[in-house]
């Protein structure tokens, strides 16, 4: 396809393409993006996410349609024992979400309570199996035992 | 030559993301260098190699740089070791070197190690801090009250305040300053050794930071009172600010804590003046100077009898009329544009005084109130117009209060009329039925009612609007989550500001505007707002009220900008307005120190019937508490502080409402001190950017937003 000089192209396939929304400017797939780095002091407050919030409505990560699957990578100073929950849900073009409340997409203990060295690195992927692709995340850690202790998390984005 | 600077510290585990943050948006290139430890045998781990502290090939390696910063410090001066290494470096004084930074030092003279003793410069003339002997070898500061909490923690309260007298540029500032803090809490400024200065001084000394071509400098001491009620005073050898040849000792700049700025554990940097104070001093000259602005929600509402404000309406239309005219004149000296949220709604919705339609227009009010009122309108339009008070939409009457997006449904919203999508056009007021991407969508699929929607780099074709029009009328139930109602809200806001007189709706050429609640919205209204011709608007962190929406203050939403929010009022907006500095009487943050929780062992409360220098302690700590708020927002996340004209100015005297502070001898309501906060705020951020003409200059909203472009990702 012959370039036009008010398109903007590229040359790939053995040739110049036009660069259109629906053929786009080849970019690096694998390269992930990082979504977010928290500390986050682990109470025994139920549905607190990664941000500190309560609100349950609030996404902690919001415009994530492009992304394959999440990876959360974490470290914990303490060893007591904590729960956690992975939410998720899509929204319309407009950014509302389709309906209130979420999809539950895990959850259970957050590795590394039994370590004896009180210190821990942790890794998640969302989901777990399969692909992503919501719009909205939301994670929540709740302590359900001993002392409050700091969170430090990072969250990448692969697509 | 590009300036760089070199920052020491031990761990990214307590490394405050503060100090970099400021860095990349002055356009200033920084290497990180980690200590191995704390003692004087402790390595400095560089990109180009380990090397031990005291060596040569350290020495060379610092001096590609135009700064050294210690970023390490403690509030416990019983300490042995923390920085010792650095030591060393206190003799690197030739012209090659570079200039070293320390910030709240800890050169305790508990530090029992007999290597930084011996190397400590003999003519050092700060006298060592001793924890044994506190009051001999420091001045206790700000009153010399403890703070509850540590005072060199990251926080957005509890200011330790103190005018500062510049002395080279012979300018006086309010910024917090603490220049060694203990386990007590208690701030403390330094002694100087007047011998050992007075030698230095007598010294001639060449390097590019000796401003004075001597070897000493004192920089920086408590400024002396204005007036006979204030008796908090400072000997003639305590100082703040020192440079000892090429070394600058200087107080606190960063709480050592891991925050991530930008995301949502990050805080107010309160002393980061002294951070800037410190680099232009070393002849860092950034590549960006950042502009300074301030915004206000507000400009024109006046409280009725309900609230029991001290005031009439007419009385603070008259308070407001004398400082909006000391604001846009100051704005016209200094090439600023302070720019304001104007609340609207008022003509279709809800005309109560408390919006700007109400009560320049409700015959309800007293005619001598709403005359008042006009004259405060027509400053703002006439200065909106001239480019120093750009105004546009604030709406409190949509989304249940919340402003843009506020809920999900607007119950009985009423629309204004005429334009493309008032009264009686039927109009879209949902997203419809059905919505296909177009490279999806098979031919003769959509309906007959079709029509191209683009939010962002998502286009979609709509139809099925059965049940989701406006109908014909003015009133109806306005779903809130999609671009048709954000549509008709923000054509309905300019249209309201048109009729207001306002030439456009966003603030003139700035494209802006200061949206009410710090609520951006979503998505559906960033691309509302990009198509009425905005650039950006203020948003705050959690942006609807309906919590669906999470905004960092660096977010640029496809080439619109969501300028992060830092209110700096002396008040709580719960408490509706200020009653001043400190009323016993006032509610949970009605007045200034309960707001900012300022009262430090009851040092202002216990003492404001019985002792006059309460109210100055108030005054002072008021202003280095805004005035760090106002600068955090300015230089670590480029976002915008604003204020609450009526409520905050609900203090002031009315024979002189812009008069200046002057203690009990001027006189507010309440029967205490007058104080005008935007007189007050205003000139202490000036005086701060002229000490600091290569880092700032008063620009506008429009020089944000293109710096933002500069430094920050999409």
């Amino acid at each position: 396809m012959p370039l036009t000089p008010t398109l903007i192209g590229h040359y790939s396939q053995g040739g110049a393409q036009a660069v259109s929304r629906q053929n786009r400017l080849p970019v690096d797939a694998t390269a992930p993006d990082t979504l977010l780095v928290a500390t986050t002091f682990v109470t025994d407050t139920a549905n607190r996410d990664l941000q500190g919030s309560t609100a349950t409505e609030l996404p902690t990560l919001d415009g994530c349609m492009q992304y394959r699957k999440l990876v959360w990578f974490y470290f914990r100073n303490r060893s007591d024992s904590t729960s956690y929950r992975v939410l998720a849900r899509a929204t319309d073009h407009n950014g509302a979400p389709l309906g209130a409340g979420w999809q539950e997409l895990a959850t259970g203990t957050l590795p590394g309570a039994s370590d004896p060295n009180a210190s821990y690195w942790g890794r998640i992927e969302i989901p777990s199996t399969g692909d992503g692709y919501y719009d909205q995340y939301r994670i929540e850690v709740q302590r359900t035992a001993g002392s409050n202790y700091a969170l430090t998390s990072k969250i990448v984005g692969v697509r | 030559m590009q300036p760089k600077v070199c920052l020491v510290l031990f761990s990214f585990g307590n490394f405050n993301r503060a100090w970099t943050q400021i860095l990349r948006n002055l356009g200033i290139d920084y290497t990180l260098c980690r200590a191995t430890g704390f003692s004087i045998s402790a390595s400095i781990q560089t990109p180009q190699g380990v090397f031990t502290a005291g060596s040569p090939d350290l020495r060379n390696y610092f001096r590609q740089f135009d700064a050294v910063i210690l970023c390490d410090n403690t509030g416990d001066l019983a300490a042995t070791l923390l920085i010792n290494y650095s030591v060393f470096w206190m003799s690197w004084n030739a012209p090659e070197d570079p200039a070293f930074l320390f910030f709240n030092p800890h050169f305790s003279a508990a530090i029992t190690d007999s290597g930084y003793n011996s190397n400590f410069p003999s003519d050092f003339p700060i006298v060592r801090p001793s924890p044994s002997d506190i009051a001999g070898t420091l001045y206790a500061a700000d009153g010399g009250s403890a703070t509850s909490v540590d005072p060199l923690a990251q926080t957005d309260a509890r200011a330790r305040g103190m005018c500062i007298l510049f002395l080279a540029e012979n300018i006086r500032a309010h910024v917090q300053t603490i220049c060694n803090a203990h386990t007590n809490r208690i701030p403390y400024y330094w002694r100087l050794d007047t011998d050992k200065h007075s030698t230095l001084v007598s010294t001639t000394y060449t390097h590019r930071v000796a401003r004075n071509g001597r070897a000493g400098e004192i920089l920086a001491v408590p400024a002396p009172p204005i007036s006979s009620e204030d008796t908090e005073t400072y000997p003639s050898d305590c100082v703040v600010a020192y440079r000892y040849r090429n070394i600058f000792w200087l107080p606190h700049a960063m709480a050592r804590t891991q925050r991530a700025v930008n995301l949502w554990d990050a805080d107010v940097s309160p002393f980061v003046f002294w951070l800037l104070y410190g680099l232009q001093l070393a002849g860092v000259r950034p590549r960006y100077r950042l502009p300074v602005q301030i915004e206000t929600s507000r400009p024109l509402e006046a409280l009725e009898a309900s609230f029991n404000p001290p005031y009439s309406l007419r009385e603070q239309c008259d308070f407001l009329l004398a400082s909006w005219d000391w604001m846009r004149e100051f704005a016209r000296r200094k090439g600023t544009a302070i720019v304001s949220g104007v609340v609207l709604g008022g003509r279709d919705r809800s005309a109560i005084s408390t919006r700007h339609w109400g009560i320049l227009y409700n015959t309800n009010y007293p005619a001598e109130a709403r005359e008042a009122a006009m004259r405060v309108h027509q400053i703002l339009v006439a200065g909106h117009r001239e480019g120093t008070t750009p105004c546009g939409p604030h709406d409190y009457t949509i989304g249940g209060g919340g402003g843009l997006w506020g809920s999900a449904v607007n119950t009985g919203y009423r629309r204004h009329a005429g334009r493309q999508r008032g009264t009686p056009n039927d109009v879209p007021i949902a997203r419809g039925r059905c919505c296909v991407a177009p490279h999806v969508l098979p031919t003769g699929v959509a309906g007959a009612d079709a029509q191209t929607v683009q939010v962002g780099d998502t286009e979609m074709v709509e139809w099925d609007f059965t049940g989701r029009t406006s109908g014909t009328g003015t009133t109806f139930d306005l779903p809130m989550d999609n671009i048709h109602a954000a549509r008709m809200i923000i054509e309905g806001h300019i249209d309201e500001m048109l009729a207001l007189g306002f030439p456009d709706g966003y603030c003139a050429g700035h494209r802006y505007t200061n949206t009410a609640a710090n609520n951006s919205g979503g998505e559906c209204y960033w691309q509302a707002l990009k198509e009425f011709g905005f650039r950006g608007v203020r948003s705050s962190s959690n942006c609807t009220g309906i919590n669906i929406k999470r905004v960092p203050p660096n977010r640029i939403w496809q080439g619109f900008h969501l300028v992060g929010d830092e209110a700096v009022d002396n008040c709580s907006s719960g408490a509706v307005f200020s009653r001043g500095l400190y009323l016993p009487s006032a509610p949970a943050g009605g007045d200034a120190v309960k707001h900012y929780v300022l009262d430090h062992g009851s040092d202002i409360s216990a003492n404001w019937a019985t002792g006059q220098v309460a109210a100055w302690r108030a005054y002072r700590r008021l202003l280095c508490q805004t005035t760090s708020i106002w600068l955090h927002g300015t230089v670590v996340e480029l976002s915008s502080a604003y204020f609450h004209p009526n409520q905050s100015l609900m203090c002031v005297s009315l024979a002189d409402p812009v008069a200046p502070f002057e203690g009990w001898s001027r006189l507010g309501p309440y029967s205490t001190p007058h104080y005008n906060h935007a007189v007050e705020l205003l000139e202490n951020m000036d005086a701060v950017v002229r000490l600091l003409p290569e880092y700032l200059y008063w620009g506008t909203i429009t020089d944000v937003m293109d710096h933002r472009e500069r430094v920050m990702g999409g």
